[in-house]
């Protein structure tokens, strides 16, 4: 840069390297404590509706966007749905080479307006498409513990 | 009544891959004492206020809004700094001008990326913490998903694609300010490392260093500074529903809410027939087809073919990214809007050397928030 002394050097450029630890609690909230404890404790997904929109969240939500009403309709939805879009990912987030890659998905799910993102399993890149019919496989009871990552991943529907 | 307001103003370093030998602030000073210059002001003596765009975890610094005034000259002035696009504190200088409050305010915007470590982190770190960080990818998997569902949902192909890349890197040959510019064929770009399909290497907009500084002034005094006034005749920013859950994944519903908002102000009706050229985000070579849609250029699922055909080539009857683009010039981050008014501006008053279009009169420029938002921020300049 013209108006300042030159540095020619690369060597010469000092600079500080500088990292802090950063840990914070988030609160699941009223519908996300309800949402996820029926993932932990039943293995099934809720949805709320709201009525004047017709129009059905996953994950559950207390309000609705659109309106701004308040939310109280809870309903289950499916566990199955249809692939929305999907991607395949080669990098992780230090953006090394994933090896394998992976495959994460936008799943609608089937009496819902919403659905979950989450990774897809038991399937070769190759055999995905969009509208592929998918289902969720779910983490042993035991081994749940109120959390997205208690579904293991989408899986094909067999038929 | 709101008052006329124009950009009198410019300063830019142009987009390097890395500035080793100088820190944020020094490249922030650099944009101001080119900006003042241009503008023909002093800023102790003659700016009323200022604005700095800036994200804490990009610039790695809590409370940034404490680092901002002195290398823009705006100690002991107001000052403020917000986290949005470039083009988000545009429309903020704009409203106090507009509103009557002052008559001279400064908008800056910059990116120290080779400074940032941990991009992708700090990406992820933006995502929903409860319902989509928990899966731990790169947060680039939501562009591949979302060029994905876009192709689908118009047919847009990968070739139509890579053609944005191809015209963008080559206009980036004829901008000495570019960093990133490249003689590519189609199947080049097609051929690069695939990153999150169908999004491949080539089509990720390289990150560069740079800063801007624009300076803007009410009617009455942009005239007596300036034979040449670049007028900000509309401006809008407008988010889609936040969460990967609800949004509209194949249209870019926020870029079509910006637009709405400021072609109203400006009282455009036919975006194709009334603005002469555009600079619109291609952070990712598909957003550029998304954004000619959402922008009203041309229907939902026509801007690949448009692309195809060189409508949007220099030549073409809508060049869009004569600068090279964020794929040519290198993503300046929330700077990267700004960049693209720079390059509006300096077409608007015929200053933009060897890629200069002719008889332009009015360009518009659009600035996206980048991944995982969708939230963007548009305005249109005439001379």
């Amino acid at each position: 840069m013209a108006i300042l002394e030159k540095v020619d050097k690369l060597h010469q450029a000092i600079a500080w390297q500088g990292d802090i630890p950063i840990t914070n609690r988030y609160t699941a909230g009223v519908a996300g404590e309800r949402f996820l404890r029926e993932i932990k404790d039943h293995a099934r997904i809720l949805g709320t509706r709201c009525p004047d929109c017709d129009l059905v969240y996953v994950p559950a939500a207390l309000f609705c966007e659109r309106c701004f009403a308040q939310l109280d309709e809870w309903l289950e939805v499916s566990s199955q749905g249809r692939v929305f879009t999907f991607t395949v990912l080669f990098r992780d987030l230090e953006d090394r080479p994933l090896d394998p890659p992976a495959v994460l998905a936008y799943v609608k799910l089937n009496g819902s307006n919403g659905g979950l993102v989450h990774y897809l399993g038991e399937v070769e890149p190759d055999q995905v498409f969009i509208g592929l019919e998918v289902e969720a496989v779910f983490k042993e009871a035991s081994e749940r513990e109120g959390s997205i990552l208690d579904i293991r991943y989408f899986r094909p529907l067999k038929r | 009544m709101t008052r006329k307001v124009a950009i009198v103003g410019i300063g830019y370093t142009g987009c390097r891959p890395l500035t080793a030998e100088v820190s944020y602030k020094e490249l922030v000073y650099e944009a101001a004492v080119k900006a003042y210059e241009d503008a023909g002001l002093d800023p102790r003596r003659d700016v009323d206020s200022f604005v700095t765009v800036a994200e804490d975890f990009i610039e790695g610094t809590s409370i940034f809004d404490e680092y901002t005034p002195d290398q823009l000259g705006g100690m002991l002035k107001p000052n403020v700094t917000i986290p949005g696009e470039g083009i988000h504190g545009l429309a903020t200088a704009y409203l106090q001008i507009a509103s009557g409050l002052v008559d001279v305010v400064v908008v800056e915007a910059h990116s120290k990326a080779s400074n940032v470590l941990t991009l992708p982190h700090i990406t992820a770190y933006a995502m929903d913490p409860v319902y989509n960080r928990p899966l731990q990818a790169n947060p680039i998997f939501i562009a591949g998903m979302e060029m994905n569902r876009y192709m689908w949902a118009t047919g847009a192909t990968q070739e139509q694609c890579a053609q944005v890349v191809v015209k963008n890197k080559r206009c980036a040959l004829y901008n000495p300010t570019a960093a990133y510019g490249a003689n590519l064929e189609i199947d080049d770009v097609l051929a690069a490392e695939m990153v999150a399909y169908p999004l491949g290497r080539q089509e990720i907009s390289p990150h560069a260093d740079g800063a801007v500084v624009l300076v803007l002034a009410a009617g009455e005094v942009a005239e007596s500074l300036t034979d040449l006034p670049i007028w900000i005749r509309g401006i809008g920013w407008c988010n889609d529903a936040p969460s990967l859950e609800t949004r509209g994944w194949g249209r870019a519903i926020y870029a079509e809410g910006a637009g709405k908002m400021a072609y109203q102000m400006a009282g455009i009706r036919n975006p194709m027939e009334e603005i002469d050229f555009a600079e619109l985000d291609d952070t990712y070579a598909y957003k550029e087809l998304q954004h000619l849609e959402a922008l009203g250029f041309c229907q939902f699922g026509e801007a690949g073919i448009l692309t195809a055909e060189g409508v949007t080539e220099p030549g073409g009857a809508l060049p869009v990214n004569v600068s090279g683009g964020n794929l040519g010039c290198g993503h300046l981050l929330d700077a990267a809007g700004l960049r693209a008014v720079v390059e509006v501006v300096l077409q608007l008053r015929g200053e933009a050397g060897s890629h200069q279009l002719p008889d332009v009169e009015t360009g518009l420029a659009f600035g996206w928030r980048g991944l995982p938002s969708t939230s963007g921020a548009v305005v249109i300049l005439s001379n």
